[in-house]
């Protein structure tokens, strides 16, 4: 009897139950190199995603950081206007970069 | 009974990962990296792993995972695209539908999938496409993962084919066009939708719901995703709930820019001349890992060590694994396990020695598949943008004391 009770509960389980209430992804604070632009840099990027997402793409080139930006503004319509794609590029270039150009 | 606990929300600050400067010569690929640390946190669902971001979820296997043919789902990796994802979902509410060139447009439930069709059990390795991207010099584009993007699981579920055939599909239908429930900050962002031509659907691609007989991890695409054995992680879209059948393929970002490689002979480029023509990663490659022992461990001279990693390929299957003891000059095979997860797995292997010496001892191992295609030296490993496909021979060092 104890057994069959046990298999109805985890039929039941199966069934409706697999996530029980709400998901929280914890949320985790990189820290961003100080330097100019960081605090203008970390509210763009931070709208849609970790700054994690951004330095765990190694050091990069000024036009890597550049072409970067421009695909967040025109595929994924980041809120960032034209005057201010310099200060974004130049804080990553500045801070997560590879002394390279391009 | 298993009741799943939830991690509260909270805080941890992370450190940033230090990058090496760049002075490795362009082009020259070297190992990925391997020294990376656990967090101090677990995500719902996972044991600690090793962290690139938390919003989208990216989460890493660390190498002693890989000593064994199934990764277990608390370990395995994670790797989204969109920041938001829904932080609850029904299951009795929750509906998969089916609409364009079809007879009748399809709404199921699970219930409807794992009632109405006839279910399958399968195992295939899961792997990301930029998996050990870090090898790659000049840096290349995307997160750089160590060697720990990739996992391997019996999945669960029903055949696509199978829900497609329930649906009926009109002559035309050509493109099928995947997308989950996983959507970017701004609602007139392009969602991560995938497509696959219908020719490439064959019946070992399955709408799953279970992984090593758990119902999916939430991370990894719960309540249901794509399982498309033998090819890149890309197209195994996670959570879906919509898959819509077209004529002609809707080119979308996703598609038309991501996870792409050169369309040439060696499938490179340098970054100075990138190629313009490009094509799909698709299949993947044959590969090996060793899960142990670690790198830079340390063990006893006369000490009985038994190397274990993992092969694989897009599925002609494993026909040997080698294993070098002396940084690559003397090759011996390694002993297989019996194969059972099929073609689509990772084969497990081990291989037996005894330092006798006090010094440092590189092992090595490489997989030569059914299909004849061996892995290259690490540093044969040629370029491309985005850091895709590397194979390099695996190498881990240690110290005999």
């Amino acid at each position: 009897m104890k057994s069959f009770i046990l298999l109805i509960l985890l039929t039941s389980y199966r069934l409706l139950a697999q996530v029980n209430g709400d998901i929280q992804v914890p949320y985790v604070d990189f820290e961003m190199k100080k330097g100019k632009g960081e605090y203008s840099t970390r509210g763009k990027c931070n709208m849609c995603h970790s700054f994690g997402y951004v330095i765990n793409q190694g050091n990069q080139s000024r036009k890597f950081w550049l072409k970067k930006t421009i695909k967040m503004i025109e595929v994924f319509n980041a809120p960032i206007a034209e005057k201010d794609i310099d200060v974004v590029v130049n804080y990553l270039y500045e801070n997560y970069g590879n002394r390279e150009e391009e | 009974m298993e009741r799943r606990e939830f991690f509260k929300k909270a805080v941890v600050t992370a450190s940033t990962v230090a990058f090496s400067s760049n002075i490795l010569k362009a082009g020259e690929t070297t190992h990925p990296v391997d020294d990376r640390k656990v967090t101090s946190i677990a995500f719902p669902e996972k044991r600690p792993m090793i962290m690139y971001s938390d919003r989208p979820p990216l989460l890493e296997s660390p190498r002693e995972v890989f000593t064994s043919a199934l990764t277990p789902n608390d370990l395995f990796f994670v790797r989204w695209h969109m920041p938001m994802i829904p932080s609850h979902i029904n299951t009795s509410a929750f509906r998969i539908k089916i609409d364009g060139l079809v007879d009748k447009e399809i709404n199921f439930s699970l219930k409807d999938l794992k009632t109405k069709f006839k279910q399958v059990e399968l195992t295939a390795v899961l792997q990301c496409g930029g998996n050990s991207r870090s090898a790659f010099h000049p840096t290349a584009s995307g997160i750089q993962w160590g060697a720990g993007a990739m996992g391997c699981a019996v999945w669960k579920g029903v055949r696509l084919k199978d829900v497609l055939e329930h649906a009926g599909l009109k002559s035309f239908a050509t493109w099928l066009g995947f997308n989950g429930k996983d959507k970017a900050v701004y609602s007139e962002t392009a969602n991560f939708i995938r497509e696959m031509k219908l020719e490439d659907l064959d019946e070992n691609v399955l709408l799953a719901y279970e992984m090593n007989g758990e119902d999916l991890p939430y991370l990894n695409g719960f309540p249901l995703r794509l399982v498309i054995p033998g090819t890149y992680s890309d197209s195994w879209l996670k959570m879906i709930s919509h898959i819509t059948v077209t004529k002609e393929q809707n080119r979308l970002f996703f598609m038309e820019k991501a996870y792409r490689i050169p369309d040439n002979e060696c499938e490179c480029e340098t970054p100075k001349k990138l190629v313009e023509k490009t094509k799909p990663i698709e299949k993947i490659n044959v590969n090996s890992i060793i899960g142990y022992p670690q790198q830079n461990s340390k063990v006893r001279v006369n000490a009985h060590i038994v190397v274990r990693g993992v092969a694989f390929d897009a599925g002609s299957g494993i026909k040997l694994v080698r294993v070098s003891i002396d940084g690559g000059k003397i090759w011996r095979d390694a002993l297989l396990d019996k194969g059972e997860g099929g073609n689509f797995a990772f084969r497990a292997f081990r291989y037996t020695f005894k330092p006798e010496k006090v010094e440092k001892v590189t092992i090595m191992c490489k997989a030569i598949s059914n299909a004849g295609d061996e892995q290259p030296l690490a540093k044969d490993i040629k370029w491309n943008h985005g850091g895709y496909r590397y194979n390099g021979i695996d190498e881990v060092t240690i110290e005999v004391v």
